[in-house]
């Protein structure tokens, strides 16, 4: 699928705030909690360093993180849009994995990763939300939490995008019920999208 | 969703097979493809090879194809959210209250 290989091109590329190598770091942490037969619980921090450690949750126990937890880790010293920038890496690199053990094909390949400093690109302007706990692009909560959420930084924004119109379908496809891939009718996109977001316990 | 894209074309949908993953949904393929999203939600690389190979017997490979990557992107927006707090707004969370309700979501703790 373009849409993954242009995915893992993203996450191996320099960041707004992490360089390419460690962003590589933070996918391959989420790579493998997602794929652990026996991973650590949802309380534990495995690698002491905040980073990963977010990867680490959000890749595997994403139901269980609090606000709490969220500020707990921003007081201990990682900038918000650090936070924000941990988030794109795992939902660039999670589905990608997710959907070649769907199919039953070998794990990705993360590539190798862009020379450079992060590149500090962010949005002109951020705001707080009341409808995330992270900042977004102003003017905040005038769209969905979901396609607000990580606004602050447009790179990590338009690459999730991208992954949802290959996946599922774009924003003008939403609005159309009768809309389907070809295969699954809209209904059983539906089904299965409900199914497993009940499974991963995400309220959303 | 389901709700709606189901309604409008014309199958209302039965959400057991959601909120317990019993039946099929009223769906074509509904009980393949909620076991199919059981085994990606589950640890079990066995039942995920026989629930996919049910699913291609059933439906054909470029229908599982399309599941997957369906289930793919539920993988990340389920994260999208759960790490970024995404909330509601009061006003149409009022409107959930029943869906909540039959879907049990208060017990989760990612509900806000």
């Amino acid at each position: 699928m373009a849409a993954h290989t242009a995915s893992l091109q993203h996450v191996a590329s320099r960041g707004a705030s992490f360089t390419a190598a460690q962003r590589l770091r933070i996918a391959t942490v989420a790579r493998d909690a997602y794929l652990a037969a026996d991973p650590s619980p949802p309380w534990e921090r495995p690698f002491g360093e905040a980073a990963l450690d977010v990867a680490y949750r959000l890749a595997r126990h994403a139901g269980t993180i609090t606000e709490q937890w969220y500020e707990q880790i921003i007081t201990e010293g990682m900038h918000p849009l650090e936070w924000v920038e941990v988030v794109g890496i795992v939902v660039a690199s999670v589905p990608v994995v997710a959907f070649a053990r769907a199919a039953g094909q070998p794990p990705p390949v993360m590539l190798p990763p862009e020379p450079g400093a992060p590149h500090s690109r962010v949005a002109t302007e951020l705001a707080p939300a009341t409808l995330n706990w992270v900042p977004v692009a102003a003017p905040a909560d005038q769209t969905a939490s979901v396609v607000q959420a990580l606004s602050a930084l447009p790179d990590e924004w338009e690459n999730l995008w991208q992954l949802a119109a290959a996946q599922y379908m774009s924003d003008a496809q939403m609005a159309d019920p009768q809309w389907n891939r070809g295969t699954l009718s809209r209904p059983q996109m539906e089904l299965v999208a409900g199914r497993i977001s009940l499974i991963r316990e995400c309220f959303f | 969703m389901l709700s709606w894209s189901s309604t409008e074309a014309g199958t209302p949908a039965d959400l057991a097979a959601v909120a317990e993953g019993a039946g099929d949904g009223g769906l074509p393929f509904g009980a393949e493809l909620v076991a199919f999203a059981d085994a990606v939600g589950g640890v079990d690389g066995d039942a995920l090879v026989r629930a996919r190979e049910r699913l291609i017997a059933a439906a054909g490979d470029a229908f599982m194809i399309d599941a997957a990557a369906v289930l793919a992107n539920f993988e990340m927006m389920t994260r999208v959210a759960d790490g970024t707090g995404a909330r509601f707004p009061v006003d149409t969370a009022v409107h959930r209250t029943a869906l909540d309700a039959r879907l049990d979501i208060a017990r989760f703790t990612s509900a806000r």
